[in-house]
């Protein structure tokens, strides 16, 4: 019988909100008396800085691992992902919208486009939500289902687990390693503002890259784009976002859904974009004037449209892909 | 009207361009989204503000954003003026709004000229105009991907 054990890790809410606060307690109050599974508390994942000591704990897990953040499914793996915590992604079931019949038959998956990550590690990274609900006890039954998912895996495939080491603060803290004690791991970052890519959604296609005149995007060895010098990066500032043709950079504390990574692609998530219906602008014009208000704080000149607007998207407008299913269940038997 | 089942409005309103009907009322005008903007996005799940009571808005600024079962939007101010307070009631049950679009549903009061927008009769033209850059529109976003 496999002595392994599922590790969990609670992401905490920035600020104060007591109700945020409060959730999080009662899951971690519920996890700590779950067998099978270690609990390791860490502060918000966006704001961890590579030396921070949460980010070098998450760095030192292995094996599966059970996300829990304030931060849409999508952003959390593909922010782990940047800071190499890489692994592929669990699929989980809490609240997740079930589609209607209809929509299964008709359903047209999107294929993903994108480049994909740099490293398949061999394990699965599960992100919780934790605005899907303010019940604890769905979090554990959802931890649960997947520990239950994870030792069917471990029996059918034992991994090696001698050399799994999984360093954590968790009831067993006295027999692991003080490497990571609780008040270093829990130590408060300060607040950070840079883009997160969804590689499987981005083509390379660079278009970033010549939008952004603050030096936060680079190319690494592979020839790939990647977010260079996330520090350089506007605080507020989506515009980048706006820009990319297949809506794969995401801001997390973003307060639209769609830039701080609500799901796009699968069944559950499609969802028309309707704001230049209800009034919005163009976006890359939107894009552009946010970002001459940078340019202009940093006491540069503003360029308008005249640098890094790419020249494809006549007819087009950026905004969450969207399938014809959606349509024609909107629009009622549109004749086209 | 475009689509299998009509989307039925209500006369004597003032009706805007991003999809709010108006309402004159002692603070101004009460707005709300016209049964139109219901069917594009059916049931409401989450309704956001970026503005506060208070706030003094320019027409077509960003005030806040709208999360339904099938669509999401920034949503924008149909005319300028001030913000006078905004529905508590549709912020912590978004679902009056596809229950009574046009009376508990109304999302803000503004101070502002209740005169502005268009009547009833307008809007629907100006709906039936729309319609097919419309149509182009939604059509495109689905098929960016493709074509």
């Amino acid at each position: 019988m496999s002595q392994r054990k599922l590790q969990v890790v609670l992401s905490q809410a920035q600020g104060r909100d007591p109700v945020r606060r409060g959730l999080e307690e009662e899951i971690a109050a519920s996890l700590l008396l779950e067998p099978g599974v270690d609990l390791g508390i860490v502060p918000h994942l966006y704001d961890l800085n590579p030396g921070h000591t949460g980010r070098l704990f998450m760095e030192n897990i292995h094996g599966d691992m059970v996300v829990l953040s304030w931060l849409y499914p999508r952003a959390a793996y593909w922010l782990l992902d940047r800071n190499g915590i890489g692994g592929k992604l669990g699929e989980t079931s809490i609240l997740a919208e079930q589609p209607s019949e209809e929509e299964e038959e008709n359903g047209e998956e999107q294929k993903p486009t994108g480049i994909g990550s740099v490293k398949e590690v061999n394990r699965t990274i599960y992100c919780l939500d934790l605005r899907d609900t303010r019940d604890h006890r769905k979090y554990l039954e959802e931890i649960r289902r997947i520990l239950a998912e994870c030792k069917d895996r471990w029996n059918t495939a034992p991994d090696k687990p001698s050399s799994v080491i999984q360093l954590g603060i968790t009831k067993k803290v006295e027999e692991q390693s003080q490497a990571f004690s609780q008040d270093d791991m829990l130590k408060a970052p300060s607040r950070r503002w840079y883009p997160v890519i969804d590689y499987s959604r981005c083509t390379n296609c660079m278009e970033c890259l010549d939008f952004c005149l603050f030096g936060v995007y680079g190319v690494d060895s592979l020839s790939r784009i990647f977010v260079d010098n996330q520090d350089s990066c506007k605080k507020g500032c989506p515009a980048c976002s706006r820009v990319c043709p297949e809506q794969a950079i995401m801001f997390p504390d973003y307060k639209s859904p769609a830039i701080a990574g609500a799901p796009v692609g699968g069944i559950s998530g499609l969802k028309i974009d309707l704001t230049k219906l209800f009034g919005g602008g163009d976006a890359l014009v939107v894009a552009a004037q946010e970002r001459d208000a940078e340019l202009v704080k940093d006491g540069r000149d503003a360029v308008g449209l005249a640098v890094g607007i790419p020249k494809r998207q006549t007819g087009k407008q950026s905004g969450p892909k969207d399938d014809l299913d959606n349509l024609m269940d909107a629009l009622d038997n549109l004749e086209v | 009207m475009m689509g299998k089942y009509a989307a039925v409005m209500m006369p004597g309103l003032r009706y805007h361009r991003t999809h709010f009907w108006s309402r004159p009322s002692d603070a101004g005008s009460t707005f709300g989204f016209t049964s139109y903007a219901i069917r594009l996005m059916q049931d409401v799940y989450f309704l956001d503000w970026q503005v506060n009571a208070g706030d003094k808005v320019k027409l077509l600024e960003q005030i806040g954003h709208i999360e339904t079962s099938k669509a999401v939007s920034d949503l924008f101010a149909p005319v300028a003026g001030m913000v006078k307070s905004f529905n508590q009631e549709v912020l912590s049950d978004p679902s009056l709004i596809n229950v009574d679009g046009f009376g508990k549903g109304w999302l803000f009061e503004m101070e502002c000229d209740a005169t502005a927008g268009m009547d009833v009769h307008e809007y629907m033209k100006f709906l039936e105009d729309n319609w097919e850059k419309t149509q182009r529109m939604l059509k495109g976003k689905i098929n960016s991907g493709d074509d």
